[in-house]
């Protein structure tokens, strides 16, 4: 069984078939869980305090918005655990943890960055294309560690 | 500052949506509460949310895939349901995630009839279909452009 | 029967991530408002993003515009709109930018506008979220156009304290202190506009207090209004400047931050508030004139010796730097008058780049404020502005001229209670 992280981080589409096809699938809700399910000061609504853009200097410089940075806290040691990616482009409508287009330039970049196995494609446009994306994903995850093939 | 202690630690969160002629999201909260054994499930418009140890969350969602094995779809959450930090109610509009969901269950039909397809297939049969380009779509270089006028 | 709470519309990008959510929710509670996120569908957001014409990549963006739009277009009611992005995200400031001149143009919600970064306080967002809150809920106080009765402002400023007496549309009472311990220099100054207008402190039928000392001495004097200095300063600017119906921008250069605020028919739209640093601010004057050996008060006169000094070395981008050019300018050989005038022209500069952006420059500009006596800023303003700057008279008592109008809202009300009980 491989970590895979998905991008878009919140894709339904990509938690599904990643955990379907057996493997763990890595993005948001894996680190806002731990956020919520974390005691310390009160800070709704992701429990994310000033101190997490500061984490996120480890992947993103002082000078990058505090946006991106606390959004990188969330990511980065995400990408350091993963084993494996799958990249849909254009995440153009994931609101929120994929909101900020520049957190997702940059973390689409780390993923590209990172020497592991990865998936790029795009989302389907029709039936047919839904079969070469599920195809695609499958023979992408069987043939990870764990995987069926 | 005030202190925070978490509710519901140790826990995970799975929406499981449906999209189906065949299964209403009543059905698949119905058929999770058969099973629940104390878990706890939440009717949804799109299907349910389970809330419990993982082990628990992975044995009812198991048996939920098995209803409607293409068309039901899991996704990890890290809220639990109904959090006040993330109700409309309190929000005065829906949680970011929600607009997110509306769009992607909008290509479940291409998805689910893929998984169909793709249940069917032998490896070398998906190995096939996995070549089939799916290509990310990217501008058409200026050379390649000024050919296809070149040849016109 | 409580007050039903200012609800403001929350169109921000990057708040939560930034660990300043709470902040945002907190500052709006103290102030009896309520944050919320107007409700729009997935295809609003493809819509609202298309008509608006603005291409942006970042998606929670696009939601911001299909937020803003359905809030100027009546589908949701809002009393007052909050707008906010990451500071130093360019994408986001032209959004806000575009946004925030979309929502004056198209409604008659006032709109703050803000960016943040995680170390942005409740305290900070304290005085917008209020300013926007008041404007919201007491719509019929701010049109007050005349004063009547036998009014008293307090204004409490950084570096100053003032008060105004005003009695039948008129100043009737003047005083003036720098602030020393906040509640002492209130009542030295009270004492001196008393004395001035020759009437007694049972004379005064309301009292309004404003500036950072105005909880402390509005609880003190058993103020009728104890109001942040945003509302009160523009609303005693376009009262002194006659400019009391149609478009004014307000400039308020203070001792420790700046207020640029537009404003239409006396109410203020949209504002902003603050600066990077006090190199920005009359602080930096305050340094300049210590370090030419003259009082604040000869500064003005200084720098109009010079011709604007602009052919000196000088940014105070931030106070330290600031301070040094000074030093350097005066090693190099330069004339006075030209520092005094290269210091003016450096703090309009920084206010023009880091706030007047951020708002619709609308003639008549009006000055106010102690710094509105330097002449030398006004001139270097309005030259960078390319009009002529109005200094109204009694400018550096603005936020007490403020709150003595506003307060004699409170008059009438007041005087038939008085009746009834005798």
């Amino acid at each position: 069984m491989a970590k895979v992280f998905i991008y878009p981080a919140t894709s339904l589409m990509l938690s599904d078939l990643v955990s379907r096809f057996g493997h763990t699938p890595l993005g948001s809700s894996v680190s806002i869980r731990e956020h919520i399910q974390t005691p310390g000061f009160d800070s709704p609504p992701l429990q994310m305090t000033s101190e997490d853009p500061q984490k996120g200097l480890k992947w993103a410089a002082v000078e990058v918005p505090s946006g991106v940075r606390g959004r990188m806290s969330l990511y980065g040691p995400l990408v350091e655990e993963a084993e494996a990616a799958i990249i849909i482009d254009e995440p153009d409508l994931a609101f929120g943890c994929m909101g900020c287009a520049r957190t997702n330039e940059l973390l689409a970049f780390m993923l590209r960055e990172k020497d592991m196995p990865r998936l790029e494609l795009r989302h389907p446009k029709s039936k047919e294309e839904g079969v070469t994306f599920v195809a695609q994903i499958k023979k992408f995850l069987s043939e990870l560690p764990g995987g069926s093939a | 500052m005030k202190e925070y202690t978490p509710e519901y630690v140790g826990t995970v969160t799975k929406y499981v949506f449906v999209d189906s002629p065949d299964t209403t999201p009543q059905d698949i909260a119905v058929a999770a509460y058969e099973i629940a054994q104390g878990v706890m499930v939440k009717e949804t418009c799109f299907g349910c949310q389970i809330t419990g140890t993982p082990e628990d969350v992975e044995r009812i969602i198991d048996h939920l895939r098995s209803l409607d094995p293409y068309r039901i779809f899991v996704k990890d959450r890290g809220f639990p349901p109904g959090d006040s930090r993330r109700c409309r109610a309190n929000l005065g509009g829906a949680r970011p995630g929600y607009l997110g969901h509306e769009f992607e269950m909008k290509l479940s039909l291409y998805i689910s009839y893929g998984l169909s397809e793709v249940d069917k297939m032998t490896p070398a049969e998906l190995k096939r279909a996995a070549e089939k380009s799916l290509p990310v779509e990217e501008n058409l270089d200026i050379g390649q452009l000024e050919k296809i006028f070149m040849e016109k | 029967m409580s007050e039903r709470p200012v609800r403001i519309a929350q169109i921000t990008c990057g708040a939560e991530y930034s660990g300043i959510q709470n902040e945002i929710t907190s500052a709006a509670e103290t102030v009896g408002a309520q944050m919320f996120y107007p409700d729009v569908a997935l295809a609003d957001v493809k819509t609202a993003y298309k008509e608006f014409g603005l291409p942006v990549k970042s998606p929670d963006l696009k939601l911001a515009i299909a937020r803003a739009k359905a809030v100027v277009e009546g589908k949701i009611e809002a009393d007052g709109i909050f707008i906010a992005s990451c500071f130093r995200c360019a994408e986001a400031a032209i959004v806000r930018n575009e946004l925030r001149r979309y929502i004056v143009e198209h409604s008659r919600i006032p709109v703050v506008s803000y960016s943040f970064n995680e170390r942005t306080g409740s305290s900070t967002l304290l005085t917008r979220l209020e300013a926007l809150s008041t404007i919201a809920k007491r719509r019929e106080l701010m049109a007050r156009e005349v004063q009547t009765g036998i009014t008293m402002g307090v204004d409490s400023g950084s570096s100053t304290t003032k008060c105004i007496i005003m009695k039948d549309n008129e100043i009737v009472g003047t005083g003036w202190r720098p602030t020393t311990e906040v509640l002492k220099s209130a009542d030295e100054v009270i004492e001196l506009a008393l004395a001035e207008s020759g009437l007694k402190m049972s004379d005064i039928e309301a009292i309004g207090t404003t500036g950072y000392g105005r909880f402390l001495i509005g609880k003190h004097l058993n103020a009728d209004l104890i109001q942040e200095e945003l509302t009160v300063n523009s609303k005693g600017a376009v009262y002194l400047a006659d400019a009391q119906k149609g478009f004014a921008t307000v400039i308020d250069i203070g001792g420790m931050d700046n207020k640029a605020i537009s404003v239409n028919d006396g109410i203020p739209g949209s504002f902003t508030m603050g600066g990077i640093c006090a190199g920005a601010s009359g602080r930096f004057l305050e340094m300049t004139s210590k370090r030419l050996g003259v009082d604040i008060t000869e500064l003005g006169a200084l720098s109009m010796k010079s011709d604007g000094g602009e052919g000196v070395p000088m940014n105070s981008y931030c106070i330290v730097f600031g301070t040094q050019s000074l030093v350097n300018a005066l090693a190099a050989g330069y004339k006075r008058e030209d520092v005094a005038a290269a210091a003016c022209h450096s703090v309009a500069q920084q206010v023009y780049e880091q706030q007047l952006q951020e708002v619709d420059i609308k003639e008549p500009v009006i000055m106010v404020g102690g710094s509105s006596l330097i002449q030398g800023l006004v001139r270097a303003m309005g030259r960078m502005l390319k009009t002529e700057i109005v200094v109204p008279h009694h400018s550096q008592y603005i936020g007490a001229v403020g709150a003595a109008l506003i307060s004699s809202g409170f008059v009438g009300k007041k005087r038939a209670e008085k009746k009834g009980r005798k």
